[in-house]
């Protein structure tokens, strides 16, 4: 797969059979959907779909953030937030392929999400993965 | 069961009749309008069928093929698909081993495709290899051989390009009909003042063909493919003796709402399951290549003590409670009784894996479908002590990568 944003190739990471594209140069992460839906239904969440869709219908914010393609189906993402607070800007892909985030974009999140709700217990473990995964950069 | 596959034989030369038919009628009407001579649109019309024709003979699945981005697997690629592959062409008495190719695609189908059994490729997705169990893949590989077997994918592949064609010829003629009528070229009418009559006839029946011939051509196509899909469904019960494998792995593709991204219209009759199927898609719908899948795992299941045709038909008439079965009775006593036999253990997903690594994996779900595209790609793996494993892209040029879990610089 080519990295969204620098175009080269991206390398992937796999982890408890978890397979996670990441590209070595800007340090973003694709979430294939498929391995999203892998990721949450091994930490009990039930309406991922649900959830997505509803990120996917919602209006999209004004930003000054440049778009990028999706790597799997070559169309346009759009932009989203996923966190409550509205401050993390992912690319998530219309057609429902994967989302995309910057490199940073993940510690962010995982440390948002952690310090918002602290006794749900179901995502922590999505998210400990997550941050696991990508705590060291250079 | 020679005898089912004769009298679709029958059957299929009448459609394929009236497919033609249909082909020549817009030819005529085509010439008589534009040239006015029918026999100059009859001989543009045989001529763009033949060197399509010629081309999907000799190149059809190869074209195909590439249109599906399928990759060609040796047996050491993929041992456990290859064997299962095997076992069906045994089972089916096909005299040669069909070339495998696998799609990198998470959405779950398969088709088969080739000339004759002596030349056939059957192909099927890698998201399918995950998902599916020993017996589930076995019955989708039964009902794809099936199609080879019983030389559906030659017909399937002439009907395809005859459409093609009565499609093409009809979308330029109303092009051109189109165009036409906008510059105001008024040759036609006033060339020849003497035949008003029969020229208004003439553009009428024309544009009726131009209309209705591609969507009669299209249902007459879908006619010969839904009963094939049948047949393949009871021949693919047959050779595995275990109906159940195919209609749990039916019911697997049913409920996977993924599309297959290089799938189109007229490649579509050729996947075990429509690719473009949607959600809540009518049941007799007259416009399905394929018949709806609830029912196709409902006919599987009721076929109770037995896997011959004799029983597929007895399960095909209960659930459709109608008279007349799918297979004719003597094709069906051909074959004789045969048993169901026993579920086979596996988790879905090992099809992939060599026989070792698979008994050492608990969790189903697994990426071996995609490795091995991946390693046909001249992908790197290297597993980092932590237990992440990295792979690598052949284009990676740095000799060395940080992983990202412990921090640890793995050289390459």
């Amino acid at each position: 797969m080519l990295c969204p944003v620098c175009h080269k190739d991206a390398l992937i990471v796999e982890y408890q059979d978890i397979e996670l594209d990441y590209c070595p140069a800007c340090h973003g992460v694709w979430f294939d959907a498929g391995e999203l839906e892998l990721l949450m239904a091994s930490a009990g969440f039930e309406d991922f779909r649900r959830y997505l869709e509803g990120i996917l219908n919602a209006p999209e914010p004004d930003t000054p953030e440049r778009k990028h393609k999706c790597p799997a189906c070559g169309h346009k993402m759009k932009k989203a937030y996923i966190d409550r607070d509205n401050k993390i800007l992912v690319d998530i892909c219309k057609d429902g392929d994967g989302i995309w985030l910057d490199g940073g974009e993940i510690q962010h999140l995982v440390k948002t999400l952690a310090e918002s709700s602290p006794d749900k217990g179901d995502s922590q473990g999505v998210l400990a993965f997550i941050g696991d995964m990508f705590k060291h950069q250079d | 069961m020679w005898e089912q596959i004769r009298s679709n034989q029958v059957r299929s030369v009448i459609l394929i009749a009236l497919i033609a038919g249909l082909l020549l009628a817009v030819g005529y009407f085509l010439g008589l309008y534009f040239f006015d001579s029918a026999v100059g649109g009859l001989v543009i019309a045989l001529v763009v069928w033949a060197i399509m024709s010629l081309i999907a003979f000799y190149q059809g699945d190869s074209i195909l093929l590439g249109m599906a981005k399928a990759r060609k697997i040796k047996s050491d690629d993929a041992p456990r698909l290859y064997n299962v592959v095997e076992e069906m062409k045994i089972a089916s008495g096909l005299e040669k081993m069909p070339d495998i190719y696998i799609i990198d695609d998470p959405a779950l189908n398969a088709f088969a495709t080739g000339r004759d059994p002596s030349r056939a490729s059957v192909a099927i997705t890698t998201g399918l290899l995950q998902k599916l169990s020993r017996d589930e893949l076995q019955g989708v590989i039964g009902h794809e051989i099936a199609h080879i077997k019983n030389r559906d994918v030659l017909l399937m592949a002439i009907t395809s390009v005859m459409l093609g064609t009565i499609v093409i010829l009809s979308w330029y003629a109303s092009r051109f009909l189109l165009f036409g009528a906008m510059t105001g070229s008024g040759r036609r009418t006033s060339s020849r003042g003497g035949g008003g009559g029969a020229q208004a006839i003439i553009l009428i029946v024309g544009l009726v063909l131009m209309i209705l011939a591609p969507i009669l051509a299209q249902l007459i196509y879908y006619a010969i493919s839904r009963k094939r899909e049948y047949l393949a469904d009871a021949s693919s019960a047959l050779y595995t003796r275990y109906p159940e494998g195919l209609a749990s792995a039916l019911e697997k593709i049913g409920g996977s709402t993924r599309q297959l991204k290089s799938a189109n219209q007229a490649t579509a009759p050729m996947y075990t399951v429509n690719p473009f199927r949607k959600e809540g898609m009518k049941a007799a719908d007259l416009t399905s290549t394929h018949p709806p899948i609830s029912e196709r795992v409902r006919i599987l299941r009721s076929m109770a003590g037995g896997a011959s045709l004799a029983d597929y038909n007895d399960a095909y008439r209960k659930v459709r409670s109608g008279k007349q079965g799918i297979i004719s009775k003597n094709a069906a006593a051909a074959v004789g009784a045969v048993g169901i036999r026993q579920a086979s253990l596996s988790v879905p997903g090992e099809l992939g894996l060599a026989p070792g690594k698979a008994a050492g994996k608990a969790a189903p779900g697994t990426h071996d479908a995609s490795d091995i595209m991946l390693r046909l790609d001249k992908w790197r793996t290297v597993d980092c002590e932590c237990g992440a494993r990295w792979k690598i892209p052949p284009g990676f040029r740095d000799n060395n990568i940080l992983c990202t879990r412990c921090g640890r610089r793995i050289r390459l």
